[in-house]
């Protein structure tokens, strides 16, 4: 539950005035809180249980006041979190999404917005305080929304509206749910602030993939921990195709691996301005390629067809890659299905799998011959849980860092001076 | 608490070396260049596996439920299994063969199962495609247990069920029965065999709930009887609470951090307090509890399983046997009680009526199938120690009881006070430095420390700083039969006890149950319900200049 505690919202125009405003909103919330606490406790008096909780709380908020009685509320102490929305449109979204993940989200949220670029510098603000509930009888605990709109010139200065807001000594996850222009005069002063990068790969302009390849490349310069929702989002598919190759006769297969094929959705057959976004179904391939110690052989390239090639090798062999676009009623991008082959003493092995809102699908063929046939009820992750996720991972995820690793060496990244291909 | 400890310098401004992180990005990309090169897949592992929830999933196998007809099975174990399959986390070649006595066909006894996870289970509602898949996997078997032929069958079932469902000869066996009942199911299983492993897989394992026997005796013959058809390694004995998250944070909480280490010991720590406190009394169950008294349901398993895991070492690995080596060692090094200790430093209470939530409650001796001459037990108390290099001199006060104010499971080191107080004129003397540690409810761990109070003066008052798990991982904890059951379906008996730490558990227990069994009777009830247990558990540890932690 989350409760807005602040009455009519303040707007400050300075950092200074920021400041000021987040200290009295706490300590207004404080007494709101003691206040609703008396109440419950002269409501339910009848009920010991209930009114001994109500009186604990009250005591408790009592205990930590300070002497003019107002209570500094608990904040928990998870990271910063800096929404770097461009327009206001982004930014509502954002704010919906990091709202929607209730208790989960960060100690103190930014989100920016930056409005006319040749108007008068300046900035505004406004800021929402957050007791968030849990479920009932459960701690309450306390966090902010900041929502900061730059003017003119200030906009291209936002690391030095962002640096004195952060909450002191917590990691700070930089979230730009746009296409982050990496190789810009801003993403240079604004990376160096971050611990983690929040991005969706999927929503880039075009293909994506010049994105990607400067996503891996910066990842790999700045040390940086990545957390890209297109990747994120896979998890079902991953757990899925693990599991079929759990049986001890299907996992030899993994070290036998001949093609890799992605159908992924484009509105028009065979995709034939390339600009269909293929992260997605890149990841994918860049995951298997990863988890299963295949190197690059050629990157990736697109074709007359409209269809992406690569070639991989795994222990000897030879493993083809191809990213295929096909006409679907999914959103463009979305992948429709993923087939590895795969041949060992003679049997070819096909698993295929497929994903649905609510489940995915695979079937894995022996020569031909249906052998498995699995559904697992594994719902698509919504924004509210990639964020929730994204957020909550501590440190940097060893297969996420050598699935984009290997993302960029597909698409030509040997190090960070190289520049990836584009779509 | 700040929760984050991932915080990792960088940039302008800030300093040059950065702390030592569990793995930095950088040295990820190392070894995914290094394992490009070098990799060849390990035929034993699955590489797609690595970075997912889990990175072994269970076997295929069969979960053969005793007594699945019972309490504990609607409540606990059954629920259990639902959330494991409805998340993913069992394999699709799994089937949960339910043996009872009663008559059920396949379809009543699943409906009956249905019945109890709407009652039962922790997430509702009931998701309806993962339970008409699990549904279609459970299997029920009418069993007698002093029916050979039975018996028999059930093994000829679990054979059919193998080339029906796939579960490639792996049994998994779950005695959810009375205690009194486990000897002769494992008989009978040995006598059909059901106990043998197959060569090239086929494992077969058995998980016993508590209590393991009533003394040392028993619970020796208890171990023998149950040896002589399975090994050691192939029995899972399970006492739940070895399942919560916040006991296995204990672990975390020691060996995952290093400033605790260094002051984890006689130097430093002044004594530790243990309770296990409930405000329920028996609740139905007084026939049971009768025959059991606090000082068997809790203090032979729960308080001396917390104990350990705050006295032990420092495991070499986190391989059961290395982390149950080291607990055997503190149960072996808890010093055995002589018969004038257990008078002065052993103390048992029984509740007589009186309040808990604002709600009159009977006494013990009032409740239904407990005789009203009553001599069991509903609290205990002690004090003991441990004769090992760490602990030697410190005390640990253990309590737990029935129909105390609240429910409270904590565990609380209370360190020494400083050498010298500098603060003589301030208005109070700086309380020590506590850490305690929440096992239920609220869970979380607490900092006390002392701090000066803003103003003029030179005040010094205790402040608490304290982590909640709810305020900084908001996600449901899995209960802690989930996290069990999936333990021993990959074989991993670390949070099981061994048959020479139950034995080791017993040779502290028995000479107190003994003892108190020569003594005249007691006089009971000794204490109201709704207060922390007898006067003479206050004169226990204020014989010492201490006192219990007010919770």
């Amino acid at each position: 539950m989350a409760q807005d505690l602040n009455g009519p919202r303040p707007v400050a125009h300075s950092i200074p005035e920021v400041e000021g405003q987040l200290s009295n909103l706490w300590a207004r919330a404080a007494v709101v809180r003691a206040q609703a606490a008396d109440a419950h406790a002269r409501l339910v008096a009848a009920q010991a249980e209930a009114a001994a909780r109500a009186a604990a709380a009250l005591a408790a908020s009592q205990e930590t006041s300070d002497a003019g009685g107002h209570h500094v509320a608990a904040r928990t102490s998870v990271l910063n979190l800096v929404v770097m929305a461009g327009d206001a449109d982004t930014a509502d979204a954002c704010a919906l999404t990091i709202a929607a993940t209730a208790g989960r989200h960060a100690s103190r949220s930014l989100v920016l917005t930056e409005v006319d670029p040749e108007g008068p510098s300046g900035l505004d603000a406004r800021i929402e305080a957050l007791a968030l509930t849990t479920s009932a009888g459960k701690a309450e605990t306390g966090a902010e929304m900041i929502y900061v709109t730059a003017h003119g010139e200030t906009g291209s200065h936002l690391a030095s509206i962002i640096v004195p807001l952060l909450v002191h000594d917590l990691p700070v996850a930089l979230w730009w749910p746009a296409d982050p222009p990496f190789e810009t005069h801003r993403a240079e002063r604004l990376l160096p602030l971050a611990d983690r990068l929040i991005v969706d790969g999927s929503a880039w302009s075009g293909c994506g993939l010049g994105m990607l390849g400067q996503l891996a490349a910066v990842a790999e310069q700045r040390n940086l921990v990545v957390m890209d929702w297109a990747l994120l989002r896979q998890s079902r598919w991953r757990e899925a195709l693990a599991s079929v190759y759990d049986l001890p006769d299907l996992r030899p297969h993994l070290g036998a691996v001949r093609r890799i094929e992605v159908e992924y959705a484009a509105t028009k057959a065979g995709d034939p301005d390339g600009d269909t976004n293929v992260v997605r179904p890149l990841y994918h391939v860049a995951w298997l390629a990863s988890r299963l110690g295949m190197t690059v052989v050629s990157p990736l390239r697109r074709l007359d067809t409209g269809t992406r090639t690569a070639m991989l090798r795994q222990s000897g062999h030879e493993v083809e890659v191809v990213l295929m676009p096909a006409v679907s009623k999914l959103p463009d991008g979305s992948t429709v299905r993923v087939e590895i082959t795969s041949r060992l003493r003679g049997a070819e092995l096909i698993g295929t799998v497929a994903a649905s809102d609510r489940s995915v699908d695979v079937v894995i063929l022996d020569n031909g011959r249906e052998r498995v046939r699995r559904s697992y009820a594994a719902p698509r992750l919504k924004d509210a849980d990639l964020l929730g996720r994204a957020v909550e991972e501590g440190a940097a995820d060893p297969v996420s860092v050598h699935a984009l690793s290997t993302a960029g060496r597909l698409l030509g990244v040997e190090s960070a001076a190289h520049k990836a291909v584009g779509c | 608490m700040d929760a984050s400890t991932d915080r990792r310098p960088k940039g302008p401004g800030r300093p040059a070396t950065a702390p030592p992180v569990a793995r930095t990005t950088l040295q990820l990309r190392q070894a995914a260049t290094s394992a490009r090169r070098h990799s060849r897949p390990d035929p034993d592992k699955n590489p797609l596996r690595e970075g997912l929830r889990l990175e072994q999933v269970p076997d295929p196998c069969a979960f053969v439920l005793f007594g699945a007809t019972g309490d504990l099975a609607h409540r606990k174990v059954i629920p259990a299994i639902y959330q494991l399959w409805r998340t993913n986390l069992l394999p699709a070649e799994f089937s949960l063969v339910a043996v009872a006595r009663r008559p059920y066909t396949n379809e009543s006894f699943a409906a009956e199962i249905r019945a109890s996870l709407e009652k039962y289970s922790r997430v509702q509602p009931i998701d309806e495609a993962a339970w008409a898949e699990l549904a279609k996997r459970i299997v029920y078997h009418q069993l007698d247990f002093a029916d050979d032929a039975a018996f028999d069958s059930l093994g000829t079932r679990l054979d059919e069920l193998d080339k029906e469902c796939g579960t490639a000869g792996n049994r998994l066996f779950y005695l959810a029965t009375q205690p009194s009942q486990v000897t002769e199911i494992v008989r009978q299983m040995g006598r059909v065999g059901l106990d043998h492993e197959m060569r090239g897989g086929g494992w077969r394992r058995l998980v016993v709930e508590k209590p393991f026997g009533r003394d040392f005796e028993s619970a020796r013959l208890l171990n023998h009887e149950v040896n002589k058809v399975f090994r050691e390694s192939q029995v899972y004995r399970i006492d739940h609470y070895l399942g919560k998250e916040t006991v296995r944070n204990l672990l975390v909480f020691r060996f995952g951090n290093g400033i605790f280490e260094p002051v984890w010991n006689r130097s430093y720590v002044d004594h530790v307090q243990i309770t296990v406190g409930e405000s329920i009394g028996v609740e139905g169950r007084g026939a049971f509890y009768e025959e059991t008294g606090a000082s068997r349901d809790i203090l032979q398993n729960h308080l001396l399983q917390l104990m350990t895991l705050v006295a032990m070492e420092p495991p070499s690995s986190f391989q059961a046997d290395a982390l149950r080596d080291q607990k055997l060692a503190v149960l072996r090094a808890i010093c055995t009680p002589t018969p004038d200790e257990i008078k002065h430093e052993i103390v048992r209470g029984q509740y007589g009526p009186g309040w808990v939530e604002g709600e009159p409650v009977p006494g013990y001796r009032q409740e239904p199938e407990v005789d009203p001459e009553s001599e069991t037990e509903t609290f205990v108390a002690g004090r003991f120690t441990i004769d090992d290099w760490r602990w030697s001199g410190v005390p640990f006060y253990l309590r737990a009881g029935k129909r105390l104010p609240k429910r409270a499971t904590e565990i609380a080191i209370q360190f020494k006070e400083v050498p010298l107080r500098l603060f003589r004129d301030s208005a109070g003397d700086p309380a020590p430095n506590v850490l305690a540690m929440r096992i239920q409810p609220d869970e979380g761990i607490m900092l006390r420390f002392a701090a000066k109070v803003p103003g003029l003066g030179l005040d010094v008052r205790a402040v608490n700083m304290d982590f909640a798990y709810d305020t900084s991982f908001v996600v449901d904890s899995p209960d802690a039969y989930e996290t069990l059951i999936l333990d021993a379906l990959l074989g991993d008996a670390s949070l099981f006890t061994r048959a020479d730490e139950v034995e080791a558990a017993w040779s502290v227990v028995t000479p107190i149950i003994n003892a108190w069994a020569e003594q005249p009777a007691p006089h009971f009830p000794d204490y109201a319900a709704g207060s922390w247990g007898p006067e003479t558990a206050d004169q226990l540890i204020e014989r010492d200049g201490r006192r219990w932690r007010r919770i």
